[in-house]
């Protein structure tokens, strides 16, 4: 027996991995199966979306971690011998994956940019970055199941078709975990995604107070964009909502045209504006590693640039 | 009192690595550091120690050359630090580092309390050592952690996840691995670093450790990103920002 399995909380990302995981299963001619959480989600849905077969657990009780589900999958991954399983690389399912991963001896690519099947020597390549973003670096694994992470919209969501038909099975209820989830703060979203957006204005570490940001947004409304942000400005100085934070542990975008304001560009957030079509920054530093990766920068105090750039803009 | 681990990587400096000629990374003049976040976790550590009394051990699994981030860790303050050393704990895959630090722990270090790791290392940045030691162990772990206490035997950790914050509770012993935000490490000074040389050091060799898994995943290539820019400067006269704008302009950018 073989196949490929795909583990997500969610359907929007359980959608994303049943895209690659239909390639990859037609590619090996095998069959595709979906873990699913019985509470949350419609197997059918899955289904009509490239599932053949469907997994459902138990739906976690109030309070319980996911960690419940590590020996469920692990002997269901003993008895049917997958051939791959891949994981949303959200919060929770890169934990389970690095259990799962742990406890079946077996190799786990995080994060992976890229997975294809390679029908040559029959083996799953995988890419991800490296040195944080610096490299990329391309890897198989030798042990079974190959096991992945996959961030959440890294592919398209699959689409519905008429007339598909999967089958569905219950797997055991987990004993509880001794992890318990004691209280849940929802946050809400209260920005824009800005992996759409046509122009980001990303701010850094140059800004030496918070107030000061409304410069940024000032210049991000004159070029009809966004603001975004490096990790200090989000994870250390609260002053943005993680959200908006650009980078290896932020989100990756892909604007027409970005501009840093006081942002060093240091590769981790670098490799986050790599797609997008033209880079500019104002740093004061000529030396600071923005401008290697930048089109156009200038070399000065954002205090005093800014404004003249919205003053220059006004003429345009 | 607690007895806490923080697991440390000593690893490349990715700001000093360069893209050769040919898209290979040059390491030619690269210098080496404490994982950044893996120095929250000392930090936490030592922070976590100031309120309840108790022992902080350091480790790592690494090269002998890694020695000098034994002296670093004990500098941030660490009362002792273990240090499992071969020439050929080099380039280990996560699963292989997660059952030397397992191995370490076990035979060394073992009653403990609480493990503390940083939530991922600044090279390969896999986020996976740290679940998959707990997984070996056989302990709960919580991953992403933003704040940590320990209360009447247990771990009370706030947990970072997509749709905000969950306060999440498990026994001791467990694992945690935090984010950059959980506090800031401390620099360490002259007097620091003259302490840290009198700390004891437990150095355990490979011969020392049951053997060690092969690999799971093999790197096949790993090579440079690409990040092709025209690199031109601009300053800060009014004729600059007017060239500036007007390239925006010509781009069709605004
Ligand atoms: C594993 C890992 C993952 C990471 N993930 C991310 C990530 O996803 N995203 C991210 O952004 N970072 C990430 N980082 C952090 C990253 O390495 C950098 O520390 C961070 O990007 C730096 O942010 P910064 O540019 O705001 O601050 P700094 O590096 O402090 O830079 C501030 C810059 O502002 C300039 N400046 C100061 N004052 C002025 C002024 N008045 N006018 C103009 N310029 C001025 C300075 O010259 C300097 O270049 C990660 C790090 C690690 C280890």
């Amino acid at each position: 027996m073989s196949g490929i399995w795909i583990i997500a909380e969610k359907k929007e990302h359980a959608l994303e991995l049943l895209t690659i995981g239909r390639v990859l299963a037609a590619q090996m001619e095998t069959k595709l199966s979906a873990f699913l959480w019985k509470d949350q989600n419609v197997p059918e849905d899955y289904i009509a979306c490239g599932a053949d077969e469907i997994m459902l657990a138990a739906p976690g009780s109030e309070g319980q971690s996911l960690d419940a589900f590590i020996p469920v999958i692990a002997a269901e991954a003993e008895n049917n011998h997958p051939d791959a399983i891949l994981f949303a690389a959200t919060a929770r399912c890169r934990d389970l994956a690095a259990r799962v991963a742990s406890r079946m001896n077996t190799g786990l690519c995080s994060s992976c940019t890229s997975v294809a099947y390679d029908a040559a020597d029959r083996t799953i390549k995988m890419e991800r970055l490296a040195y944080g973003g610096a490299a990329v670096q391309k890897v198989i694994c030798k042990t079974r199941p190959v096991m992945v992470t996959i961030p959440p919209g890294t592919f398209e969501q699959a689409k519905a078709e008429a007339g598909r038909t999967g089958i569905q099975r219950e797997l055991s209820t987990p004993a509880p975990s001794v992890l318990k989830v004691i209280e849940k703060k929802t946050k809400v979203r209260e920005t824009k995604d800005i992996t759409e957006s046509r122009v980001i204005v990303a701010v850094g570490r140059g800004f030496d107070k918070k107030e000061d940001l409304d410069l940024a947004r000032k210049l991000a409304c004159a070029l009809g964009g966004e603001i975004g942000c490096t990790r200090p400005i989000s994870e250390e100085n609260h002053w943005l909502p993680e959200e908006l934070c650009i980078g290896l542990s932020g989100v990756q975008v892909k604007p027409d045209f970005y501009l840093g304001l006081g942002v060093s560009g240091q590769v981790q957030h670098a490799t986050g504006i790599r797609q997008a079509k033209v880079v500019a920054a104002v740093n004061k530093d000529e030396n600071a590693p923005i401008f290697s990766v930048a089109d156009f920068g200038i070399v000065g105090n954002l205090y005093d640039v800014v404004p003249k750039l919205l003053e220059a803009l006004k003429r345009v | 009192m607690p007895t806490i681990i923080t697991c440390f990587k000593w690893v490349i400096d990715e700001a000093y690595i360069r893209r050769g000629s040919s898209g290979d990374l040059d390491f030619s003049a690269v210098d080496y550091k404490i994982s950044d976040y893996d120095r929250n976790a000392i930090e936490e550590a030592v922070k976590l120690k100031a309120v309840h009394g108790g022992t902080v051990a350091s480790l790592t699994v690494g090269v002998p050359e890694a020695t000098k981030g034994i002296k670093d860790s004990l500098s941030r303050g660490p009362d002792k630090a273990f240090f499992a050393a071969d020439a050929s704990f080099n380039n280990l895959e996560p699963s292989q580092t997660a059952s030397l630090l397992a191995a370490v722990i076990r035979s060394f270090i073992t009653p403990y309390d609480l493990i503390l790791c940083g939530e991922g290392s600044s090279d390969l940045y896999t986020q996976q050592v740290g679940p998959r030691l707990a997984e070996i162990l056989q302990i709960p772990s919580i991953s992403f952690v933003q704040k940590v206490e320990l209360k009447d035997g247990k771990v009370v950790a706030e947990r970072r996840v997509e749709e905000g914050v969950e306060v999440v509770e498990a026994p001791l012993p467990a694992l945690v691995t935090v984010l950059p935000d959980i506090n800031v490490p401390r620099i360490p000074g002259v007097k620091d670093t003259l302490m840290a040389s009198k700390k004891p050091v437990v150095t355990i060799k490979k011969e020392d450790l049951p053997p060690f898994p092969a690999p799971c995943l093999e790197t096949v290539e790993m090579k440079a990103a690409k990040m092709d820019r025209s690199c031109e400067k601009f300053g800060t006269d009014a004729a600059e920002i007017a060239r500036f704008v007007d390239v925006l302009r010509k781009k069709a950018l605004i």
